[in-house]
């Protein structure tokens, strides 16, 4: 099989044998996979200096099989750099990536939220946001999808002025129901994260806390080495635990 | 059969080492075992005596034989520069550049959330100590010039904002000698971001 010019980010690379790159992708139409990027760690290798996290390439590879062997990348858009907190978000994205998806399955949607956490790091502007829509969409693609809409006992669509109880693998519950333990969220801090819109303080504060609690139970014991680091370096900066 | 399996055992060891595969390891073991039984037996020989003998350095973390390496306990090494790297590797190669008269610190690795290594794993609790003693003027850091190496060098520089100490990071671009035609467009990239006044 031959793939020509397929839009992808490197997730992550690892040396492999003498001189070359075994390189973790995630890409627009193929989903996750490795590629062998043979030659790539010798000095005279031109594409070393591309397979890095968070470039926007265009990857073109062939061959069947566990590991297709990469015969060409290049630049997708200018090159971009993360750095400092916005770099250990990329770290973060892709560790969920590395995680939770499985290889060979085409996560276009995912793919293009992704992409846009990415931009957002890259410059540098609010990315919480987009965050929080990514994993929102990556939870959906795993088949663990919020339900955002509905009431899950009433079925009556969730009211924007109304505290809900939100349980995972079952859905918002009005807090005056009673007897439901999840995560407190207003009425209107679901709809916006189902609308994907602009969200005060408070609705990206209370989206935080919910999406914790949902991507927890999808990595159940496996600890996030980039939420650690994250934690570390708050702690160091700002004196106080992040949480 | 015993000594099938002593064969066996020595590929297996062999194929340990980096970049070696099955073929290579076969290839080797055959070699010494037909043709260099010698050399197999000096091998082994330095092999057991440097995992006896070589520790790390106590200030700096480097391979030594020493408690403290040669470059530490030299007076001819300016006390007031560290220089932080990777790998004992990256230190040989700073001091074969010969541009360097400073002493080092080697955290032997970088932090790598997606390989499960952070902070912890590596030698930065001691060089934040070595640092908080006082007496260095100027850090510089010296990981290699990758996400993970960056990020290090983040962590780096967030744990000596406290400290009175100048810390500076390796330039990157265009090698010396290069021709832009040929050269990978990442490194020309960065070398456009870094760009400096004439
Ligand atoms: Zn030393």
């Amino acid at each position: 099989m031959r793939v020509h010019q397929q839009p992808g980010y490197v997730l992550h690379t690892r040396p492999y044998r003498e001189s070359s790159l075994l390189v973790e992708v995630f890409t627009k139409d193929h989903g996750r996979l490795s590629l062998l990027a043979k030659g790539a760690r010798q000095l005279k290798s031109r594409i070393r200096g591309l397979l890095c996290p968070f470039q926007s390439l265009l990857l073109s590879w062939s061959g069947r099989g566990e590991l297709p062997i990469l015969t060409a990348a290049e630049f997708d858009q200018a090159y971009a750099e993360l750095t400092g907190e916005h770099r250990l978000c990329g770290f973060y994205v892709n560790e969920l990536l590395m995680y939770l998806l499985h290889r060979h399955d085409p996560h276009s949607r995912l793919y293009d939220c992704y992409r846009q956490v990415v931009d957002r790091l890259a410059q540098s502007c609010d990315y919480e946001w987009s965050l929080r829509i990514f994993e929102k969409n990556l939870l959906r693609e795993l088949g663990y999808a919020l339900n955002l809409e509905y009431d899950a006992t009433t079925n009556q669509a969730i009211d924007p002025k109304s505290s809900y109880s939100y349980v995972p693998e079952f859905g918002a519950v009005k807090v005056t129901a009673g007897g439901y333990n999840g995560v407190i969220v207003n009425g209107s801090t679901l709809i916006t994260l189902h609308r994907e819109e602009l969200a005060d303080e408070y609705a990206k504060a209370e989206c935080k806390r919910l999406m914790r609690v949902m991507i927890n139970r999808q990595l159940g014991r496996r600890v996030l080495h980039s939420r650690k680091l994250f934690g570390g370096l708050r702690v160091a900066a700002a004196g106080g635990a992040e949480r | 059969m015993a000594d099938v399996y002593a064969i066996e055992a020595l590929k297996k060891a062999l194929r340990r080492l980096p970049g070696v595969g099955p073929k290579t390891a076969r290839r080797m073991a055959f070699h010494l075992l037909e043709r260099d039984r010698e050399g197999a037996r000096e091998i082994a020989a330095a092999i057991n005596q440097a995992v006896q003998t070589v520790t790390h350095c106590r200030r700096c973390n480097t391979l030594s034989e020493a408690q403290l390496c040669d470059i530490c306990a030299s007076a001819k090494r300016d006390d007031a520069l560290l220089c932080v790297v990777e790998t004992p590797a990256d230190l040989e190669s700073v001091e074969q550049a010969g541009v360097y008269s400073g002493k080092y610190f080697v955290l032997m690795g970088h932090i790598s959330p997606l390989d499960g290594i952070g902070p912890d794993d590596l030698g930065i609790d001691r060089l934040r100590q070595l640092l908080s003693n006082g007496g260095i003027r100027e850090v510089i850091v010296a990981t290699n010039l990758t996400v993970e190496g960056e990020a290090t060098a983040d962590y780096i520089r967030q744990i000596t904002d406290t400290l009175d100490v100048k810390v500076t990071r390796l330039a990157r671009g265009v090698p010396v000698g290069g021709e832009l035609e040929y050269m990978d467009h990442g490194t020309l990239a960065q070398a456009f971001n870094d760009r400096r006044s004439i």
